[in-house]
């Protein structure tokens, strides 16, 4: 399972919300380039649909593969009381002939989308993963090098912690407080719960930029 | 990794397999002075569609196979032979597809072994048994050449010593013999440079002719 936190960011204050985060984390980025395929299962297979992701790693010399699974969220009282996201995520790395495995055994392209930016990746009561990235569609089949912005103007955010059953009020407790630091800049919630652009971003990456980042934790 | 090649053993015609005739080829291997090095597992298991109706025409595999190896405990494979298909994933793929629902493990078959030393080769005496049974199902023999990893490289290498093998075993008068039939790894795109992508594939095929040879003593 993982915790999982959304924000958007107009992309004029990307550079300050980059230089907060490597402040904050300490850690060089992470340049991101990836193409995510998400396939659903054909009419016939599986008593209800299933989907399925794949993401292509562009970002290395021999490009990677993925297949993620994401499952339903946590709900309960406790699930509503917190501030993240927790659900289930299962990751498992394969070779690259993966997509061609899903399309024989029946699944079907839903969408695709490239997401382009960078991460930061860090250690903090757990392993926290920051992106920044910009989503791009694809104007022809998998046609990457042709993407287009969705949004233009705007890149999402996502602050990612992989957490289990034991462990997760204390990875999202982290992931809460961690997203304190970047308050000034975006607001981040519970995926699908959206809420803009904070109106002090733009004070906030003014300032960053002259100051160069250099607060710390 | 090494070359391997993988030869299965067919009981001539009106005969089964049994555990005498695994003694005896496990004497072979002794005879040449192999030394019992430890074991070797894998398990295949049969996947098969979970459909909404069971009547509908499908344009997918009725089914395919999953394997595990003791010797790769993190990674899964997949092969769909009618598609010349093996793909290599983390094991937690197996609790993807779980999730998935798609598709039901059904049948799963052991690969279970010794592992025998003899100089350069290393040679793995496996019996196939079914899931909780014991009963023998067939006789494989797997050879490994230590110093190449080249498929084409070790082609002469591995037919002397397949030669060599078939006359040791001859020597005993079973009833039956060790078949050599080797993948085309090229048509699963698979490099000349071996890998357990490669024993995947040939575990595969070496299944098919076990349920083919006893489908035809049937």
């Amino acid at each position: 399972m993982e915790c999982v936190v959304q924000g958007i960011i107009e992309t004029q204050h990307v550079e300050a919300l980059e230089i907060l985060l490597q402040g904050l984390c300490g850690v060089q980025r992470e340049r991101l380039r990836i193409h995510e395929i998400c396939l659903k299962s054909g009419p016939h297979l599986g008593s209800v649909t299933s989907e399925v992701r794949l993401l292509c790693d562009l970002e290395q010399a021999e490009p990677s593969w993925t297949v993620r699974h994401v499952g339903g969220a946590m709900r309960g009282a406790g699930a509503e009381q917190i501030s993240v996201l927790v659900r289930s995520m299962v990751e498992s790395k394969t070779s690259k002939n993966v997509l061609r495995l899903f399309y024989t055994l029946g699944y079907k392209l839903d969408h695709e989308l490239l997401r382009v930016g960078f991460s930061f990746n860090f250690y903090r009561v757990a392993q926290i993963t920051v992106t920044v990235s910009s989503i791009n569609k694809m104007l022809k089949l998998h046609a990457t090098d042709e993407a287009v912005p969705v949004t233009p103007g705007i890149q999402m955010v996502e602050v990612t912690a992989p957490a289990a059953a034991e462990t997760y009020t204390e990875v999202a407790a982290a992931v809460s407080s961690f997203c304190e630091y970047l308050a000034p800049l975006l607001h981040l919630s519970k995926p699908g719960i959206s809420t803009g652009v904070v109106p002090t971003a733009a004070a906030a990456a003014a300032s960053l930029m002259s100051d160069g980042g250099g607060t710390t934790l | 990794m090494p070359i391997r090649c993988i030869l299965h053993w067919q009981p001539n015609q009106g005969t089964m397999v049994n555990s005498q005739i695994l003694n005896e080829i496990s004497q072979c291997v002794e005879s040449l002075n192999g030394v019992k090095e430890g074991r070797c597992k894998a398990s295949l298991t049969f996947y098969r569609p979970n459909l909404r109706d069971p009547s509908t025409a499908i344009d997918f595999p009725r089914d395919f196979l999953g394997i595990s190896m003791l010797e790769q405990p993190n990674k899964y494979y997949f092969i769909i032979r009618g598609h010349k298909l093996v793909v290599e994933a983390d094991y937690s793929i197996l609790t993807i597809m779980e999730k998935l629902q798609s598709y039901k493990s059904k049948v799963a078959l052991h690969f279970e072994g010794a592992l025998y030393k003899l100089g350069d080769f290393q040679v793995r005496v496996i019996k196939v048994v079914p899931n909780q049974a014991e009963s023998l199902r067939g006789i494989m023999i797997e050879i490994e050449y230590l110093p190449i990893s080249s498929v084409e490289k070790s082609k002469p290498i591995m037919e002397d010593f397949i030669d060599l093998w078939k006359e040791v075993v001859s020597k005993k008068s079973l009833a039956g013999q060790f078949i050599h039939t080797e993948p085309n790894y090229a048509e699963y795109g698979l490099s000349d440079n071996y890998t357990s992508q490669h024993t995947a594939v040939q575990y595969a095929a070496a299944l098919a002719q076990l349920i083919q040879s006893s489908q035809l003593r049937n």
